[in-house]
């Protein structure tokens, strides 16, 4: 229901999503290149890990994300075994993925750091 | 950020798109796989958590998410929409339409009829003035005409000698090439007796100049031009089919045409028809040599080189005509120009005015076809807005909203467009069968012309789907809790698009009044036609034109000496009861002269129709005498000069006197040869001893002209007309008649044998029976549609207001009251519509006024009575759902919602 709440609640909440998705989206990127090859599980793991619990998320989200970023050729897939003996496809970040990430993060700093700005100018007055 | 959708990223979603879709299944199954492996983890750590195996599954699907969103997600940006859900839409689609056959039926219908209406008549408009051809560059072929200046707009010399041709053919700067044919009346001989051929003798590179090759045998070629070479001819298609019912075996064999025998070498395929001939028999164009030479005979046409505008050509020849005109003044007015007509104008002439009145029509059919279903199509589909609201408060995307609207568009309109090509398919046989054949060229083969049909498939596709989608697309951009409530209340329907269909009815009803208008104006006109006496009675009357061999039939005696006896014959025959003879066809007689009438001062203007006839020509034909007698036999056989004359001449030349008894002269009945021609000899004064009632002779739409009847043994020129009145079907003496014609000589030939009345409906009412025809129907079409498109309207208003009915019938409306609200909403749109179609017609009028007889463009009667037709049609159309609304029960409207 959430996804349709969301829909209807018009453009603004829209938009908010978009963000969310790109930020899913680097932060995958950042783990693949941080941690090597890794399966969706171990993705979805490692972000729990980091954000500590702060940020909730479907974990099934993960593999739309993995999708998109395939698609871009950012990150390539290859099937293989898990550390429990399972067969897993494990991802990783290609050439193009890294350039990517590098301006991705440096985008990500820039406007954070504005934010962060405006937020204190607020803050000041 | 991330999805900052470059142009570069979007294609390389769209690639795996691509490559998602062609790839499959196998997917489906990784995707499938990759997740259940993922949920297991899940599990498995938490039943490590210590929670039991059922909470720990349930924990791990809350944690992971909604699987079947997930992989529809996937889907989507892995693959284009498969078939399956296609086919999912698809049954869905029908199962709705199929809850709503009326809709569906009506909508399949009513784009049936627009597409197959407009796809026949487009077809028939390009096969018979666009392209009508299959020559080489055929819509640069023209011919020359020498209009003078005083002569009407359609008047000039067509016909040239043999030295004319060449001069045009040899001096002219605007041709890529030339050819020019002549008639010849080709008298066949074989077995069983002589036959008739449309003859036509045509120039060296006539068929290198149409580029058509033989379809049997071969074309002529230069060296059949040489003097001494074998004589040859070519036969033309329908010739062949009709006369040697198309017998292979005549090819290469020789046929006794005009006394020579001749090798058929060739036939030509169907489409090949030029100069109208049967057969082609080789020529050479020599100047002043022979007889011929010097004789205006010669057909002259010319291909224009590409670039060469109709002006440019015109002004080259012009200069070639003046040189001409230097040397032979006589045959040129003294100022003149050449003009340049297509090739198709010589057939088509006024029936291409019809041709044309019938294609806007259509074009108008297909205008009301498409407003019609986009009316329905809104209608429907605004009364299912809540549907949608609720289906995308449910989670549906708009791209799946828009797919199932598009299904459901496709759905009837792919129905539709079957249907209608079979409808064009079909209506284009009825209309072959119903074209007069002589008004179109033998060379225009009349077929469903295929871009044609796909442009009206095309239009009448995409206005179903246009109107289909405008609502999904709508439905799914406005706040949707307005359209839950809005379509809930089932108030007065909501403003949007209301007037939209509103303004679709109205044009509806103008469009379809105009194309009544029409119909009515033609059938009127058609009526006025048919009502014009003509002054004989064609019932039970064979006739049939006789071709004599003309180096044995040169004395008035030697004609006389054929059609004595074979009066005697025909009239022998079981079922006949009386047989004549005349020299001209009704009702158009071409043989014209001046006149005068003894004692009194000729003038110029003085001009009679003349013909010669056997005196019992007026009793075969059903003509009535006003006063004095018909000739005696006689008087026939002795070539009295005795005359009759038609009403019209007593009136014009003889008012307020006795006619009988007066004496008139005929200067085209004296021979300029005869040595004896004195002015006042007697012998050429022909005394009047009857009038008859008038009876057309120059067309049904022209008034009738003063007319001379002569016995027929006075001259032997002209050609001869055999009439046969019987007490059986005249059409069953052909092989009657033509055995007595072969008995009293075999040399003679019958050319268009058949019965007055065919040939009356051939050459007088075909064309404008036609137009009126076609209109008829595109009105009775439009009207139907129309109909359809004013109730469709009223019923989806009437039933949004059900409410508001239940509350003003519960406040104590009358149900007559309620009748008369709905009625009023639907006559006003209907007023409106019609107001605006007298507007349209009345703009239109000067356009269709010149194919009328006897009726204007602005015939009040006409305009009233297709107003009243609409008026009653459309009110029917009204009181079925006002009728409906009455009937209402409040209680159950109210609770209704």
């Amino acid at each position: 229901m959430a996804n349709a709440e969301e829909r209807m609640e018009g453009t603004m909440d829209i938009k908010k999503s978009e963000v969310l998705q790109g930020t899913l989206d680097l932060m995958i990127l950042k783990t693949l290149h941080a941690l090597g090859p890794m399966h969706g599980f171990g993705i979805a793991r490692r972000i729990e890990q980091v954000s500590r619990d702060i940020l909730q998320l479907n974990e099934g989200t993960v593999y739309t994300s993995l999708l998109r970023l395939q698609q871009q050729g950012w990150i390539t897939a290859e099937w293989g075994t898990s550390e429990n003996n399972r067969k897993a496809k494990f991802y990783s970040i290609t050439k193009r993925g890294q350039k990517q990430l590098e301006l991705e993060t440096e985008n990500w700093e820039r406007i954070s750091g504005v934010i962060g700005r405006v937020l204190r100018l607020e803050g000041e007055r | 950020m991330m999805t900052s959708s470059s142009g570069e990223s979007r294609l390389r979603s769209f690639a795996a798109k691509v490559r998602g879709f062609l790839g499959g299944q196998q997917h489906d199954d990784e995707f499938d796989d990759e997740v259940k492996a993922h949920l297991q983890l899940l599990t498995d750590r938490f039943l490590q958590q210590g929670l039991s195996t059922k909470e720990a599954a349930a924990a791990a699907r809350r944690q992971f998410g909604n699987t079947t969103l997930l992989q529809e997600d996937r889907r989507e940006m892995q693959t284009l929409p498969s078939i399956e859900a296609w086919w999912h839409d698809l049954r869905y689609a029908l199962r709705t339409l199929w809850r709503n056959r009326g809709f569906a039926m009506v909508s399949i219908a009513t784009l049936g009829l627009g597409i197959g209406a407009a796809t026949a008549i487009f077809s028939v408009i390009d096969n018979v003035l666009l392209e009508p051809f299959p020559y080489k560059g055929a819509d640069r072929i023209v011919f020359p005409r020498i209009h003078g200046a005083q002569q009407s707009q359609d008047g000039g010399r067509q016909g040239y000698t043999a030295a004319e041709v060449l001069q045009f053919a040899e001096n002219n700067h605007v041709f890529d090439g030339t050819t020019a044919a002549a008639e010849d009346l080709v008298l066949y001989k074989h077995g069983g007796g002589t036959e008739q051929f449309d003859g036509a003798r045509v120039t060296p590179g006539t068929f290198e100049f149409f580029g058509m090759p033989a379809l049997h045998g071969r074309v002529l070629q230069p060296s059949d031009y040489e003097p001494g070479a074998p004589p040859v001819f070519v036969m033309r298609y329908k010739t062949w089919k009709e006369r040697f019912n198309g017998d292979l075996a005549i090819l290469n064999q020789p046929l006794v045409l005009n006394g020579t025998a001749r090798t058929l070498v060739g036939i030509m395929p169907a489409r090949f028809g030029w100069y109208e001939a049967d057969v082609l028999i080789p020529e050479k164009l020599t100047p002043g040599a022979k007889g011929s030479g010097s004789q205006i005979e010669w057909f002259f046409i010319g291909r224009m080189k590409p670039g060469v505008s109709v002006q440019q050509a015109e002004s080259d020849l012009t200069v070639i005509a003046n040189g001409m005109a230097k040397i032979y003044p006589q045959d040129y007015p003294t100022h003149f120009n050449v003009q340049l007509k297509k090739l198709g104008d010589t057939v088509i002439g006024h029936f291409e005015a019809t041709l044309y009145t019938v294609l806007a029509a259509v074009g108008l059919l297909l205008l009301i076809a498409c407003s019609n279903v986009a009316n329905l199509m809104l209608a429907r589909a605004t009364t299912r807005e809540k549907e949608f609201a609720l289906r995308a408060a449910l989670g549906a995307r708009r791209a799946r909203l828009v797919r199932l609207l598009m299904v459901e568009s496709l759905v009837l309109a792919i129905a539709g467009a079957a249907l209608g090509t079979f409808v064009a398919w079909g209506g284009l046989k009825l209309l072959v069968a119903a074209m007069p054949q002589n008004l179109i060229p033998t060379e225009s083969v009349i077929e469903l012309n295929g871009p044609v049909l796909a442009f009206t498939l095309c239009i009448a596709v995409l206005t179903a789907l246009i109107f289909g989608l405008a609502p999904a697309l709508q439905s799914s951009r406005r706040d949707l809790n307005d359209s839950l409530r809005d379509s809930g209340k089932g108030v007065s329907g909501g403003f949007r698009g209301r007037w939209v269909r509103d303004t679709v009815v109205v044009m509806e009803v103008a469009l379809s009044l105009t194309l009544l208008i029409g119909a009515g104006l033609l059938m009127r006109s058609f009526e006025a036609l048919r009502q014009v006496r003509l002054g004989l009675q064609p019932d039970h009357v064979f006739q049939t034109g006789l071709v004599l061999p003309a180096d044995r039939y040169k004395t008035s005696e030697q004609l006389t000496e054929f059609v004595r006896p074979l009066l005697v014959r025909v009239k022998s025959l079981p079922g006949v009861i009386d047989a004549g003879e005349s020299n001209a066809l009704p009702p158009i007689n071409f043989a014209s002269s001046k006149m005068e009438i003894s004692g009194k001062t000729p003038q110029d203007d003085w001009r009679v129709l003349f013909q010669n006839v056997s005196e019992e020509y007026f009793r075969v034909l059903g003509i009535r005498f006003k006063q004095g007698r018909a000739f005696s036999e006689a008087e026939v056989n002795d070539a009295r000069k005795v005359a009759v004359v038609n009403e019209t001449f007593v009136h014009k030349y003889l008012p307020n006197e006795n006619s009988i008894g007066q004496r008139v002269r005929l200067a085209s009945l004296e021979s300029p040869a005869d040595p004896a021609r004195d002015a006042h000899d007697t012998r050429e004064w022909f005394e009047i001893i009857g009038v008859v009632g008038d009876v057309t002779n120059s067309g049904l739409q022209v008034p009738i002209e003063p007319e001379v009847w002569t016995p027929y043994t006075i001259t032997a020129s002209g050609p001869l007309v055999l009439f046969v009145r019987t007490s059986q079907d005249p059409g069953t003496m052909m092989n009657a008649v033509q055995q007595s014609v072969w008995a009293t000589d075999a040399g003679v030939a019958l050319a268009f044998p058949g019965t007055l009345e065919d040939r009356l409906n051939k050459y007088v009412y075909a064309g404008p029976r036609f137009g009126f025809l076609l209109m008829t129907i595109f009105g009775c079409i439009g009207l139907v549609l129309v109909t359809v498109g004013v109730y469709s309207v009223l019923a989806y208003a009437t039933a949004r207001k059900t409410q508001e009915i239940g509350i003003r019938m519960a406040l104590g409306a009358e149900r007559g009251h309620v009748l008369g609200m709905v009625v009023r909403t639907g006559l006003r749109l209907v007023v409106a519509g019609m107001a605006l179609g007298i507007a349209i017609s009345s703009v239109l009028g000067r356009v269709i006024g010149n194919q009328l007889v006897g009726v204007t463009a602005y015939d009040p009667a006409t305009l009233a009575a297709t107003m009243l037709l609409l008026m009653l049609t459309a009110t029917v159309a009204c009181w079925l759902p006002a009728r409906r609304a009455a009937r209402v029960n409040p209680t159950v409207a109210l609770r209704y919602q």
